[in-house]
């Protein structure tokens, strides 16, 4: 519970700080063309690659160990079939966070 | 996100709109789902006795699955006095599935592959579980906001609004993100190989249509059942 919370802050942070980075270089594209086209290409990939490798591990741990844990005790699927989604929700929300700052770049394209 | 064709777009006033032709597709499902719903209630009142069920497969079928499935949820997560909310958690969790579900035909946008649509569904959330939170603890729910120790309430004040405005931000995108992402790669896989190989991103779609609509059911949910709880 805390851990998720201090992340989505720390991507809160630097969503709020990243705005005025984002609008700097939306103004230079406007002025000098094609690099810095391409460098938010670059950075729409990575941001999108970046977020899906880490919750990509994120996710096979939590699959791993409830799968494990299935193993040991299968009476317990049923009580941890909502607590397993509802990780692996919070865990896939980064991603999607990621998902949408590459396409927020998208557009800046 | 450019669509192709869409079959509201056939249609008069909103054809060359998309934010106008997704409005309509969310009037158009909470159409749909109120006159089921209506159905449904009549059937009810009308037979001799309820608790048996219909002979044949129907509306009526699907839609006590579905709350009873729901209630048992939200019974684990709340306890008890979890009925008192099953309306507003009941609604979402249906309209936001067939939302989903209509993304997977041919020609139909999903209306929750639009931010707003979920952002709504999100907000209404949000103002509901503090107003719940309100109505349970009176200003001490206020507490909740105040961490455990008093000399770090400040602190933890802050950090704690934030917190909880980061929860409707979170529902909204994790729908948005879902829906759109999992309609894009199925757009983009049938212009790739148009026969065969989209099927098994439909079957990928209807189960990620599924589980969204449960996890914005369920976290709504947990928000409402950590604004109520009593601590012991």
């Amino acid at each position: 519970m805390r851990k998720w919370r201090t992340a989505v802050m720390v991507i809160g942070l630097m969503l709020l700080i990243s705005s005025p980075v984002f609008a700097e270089e939306g103004a230079a594209g406007a002025a000098d063309g094609s690099m810095s086209k391409g460098l938010i290409g670059l950075g729409a990939g990575l941001a999108i690659g970046l977020a899906a490798f880490g919750g990509g591990l994120g996710q096979g741990r939590a699959a791993g160990s409830s799968l494990e844990g299935i193993a040991r005790n299968p009476g317990a699927a049923d009580k941890m079939f909502v607590p397993y989604i509802l990780g692996l929700a919070f865990i896939e929300s980064l991603v999607l966070y990621a998902f949408v700052i590459a396409f927020l770049l998208r557009t800046k394209m | 996100m450019e669509h192709g064709f869409t079959w509201f777009s056939l249609l008069p006033f909103i054809a060359d709109d998309p934010e106008r032709q997704l409005i309509f597709t969310t009037i158009f499902i909470a159409a749909v789902l109120f006159i089921i719903s209506a159905k449904v209630f009549n059937s009810i009142k009308k037979s001799p006795n309820p608790l048996i069920p219909p002979k044949k497969l129907s509306f009526q079928n699907f839609f006590e699955l579905v709350i009873q499935a729901t209630v048992n949820i939200m019974k684990d997560i709340i306890g008890h006095h979890a009925e008192k909310y099953l309306p507003l958690i009941g609604s979402l969790f249906v309209f936001i599935l067939f939302c989903n579900l209509l993304g997977l035909i041919p020609g139909f946008l999903p209306p929750t592959s639009n931010l707003y649509t979920n952002g709504a569904c999100a907000i209404i959330v949000f103002l509901y579980y503090n107003y719940q939170g309100f109505k349970e603890h009176g200003i001490k729910y206020l507490k909740h906001f105040a961490g455990p120790l008093i000399y770090l309430a400040p602190l933890m004040f802050v950090i704690e609004i934030i917190s909880h405005l980061f929860r409707p931000f979170s529902l909204m995108v994790r729908l948005y993100g879902n829906i759109s992402g999992d309609h894009a790669v199925l757009a983009i896989f049938s212009g790739l190989v148009p026969l065969v190989v989209p099927v098994i991103f439909l079957v990928l779609g209807l189960m990620v249509a599924l589980i969204q609509a449960f996890v914005f059911a369920t976290l709504s949910t947990v928000y409402i059942g950590l604004a109520v709880s009593h601590e012991h």
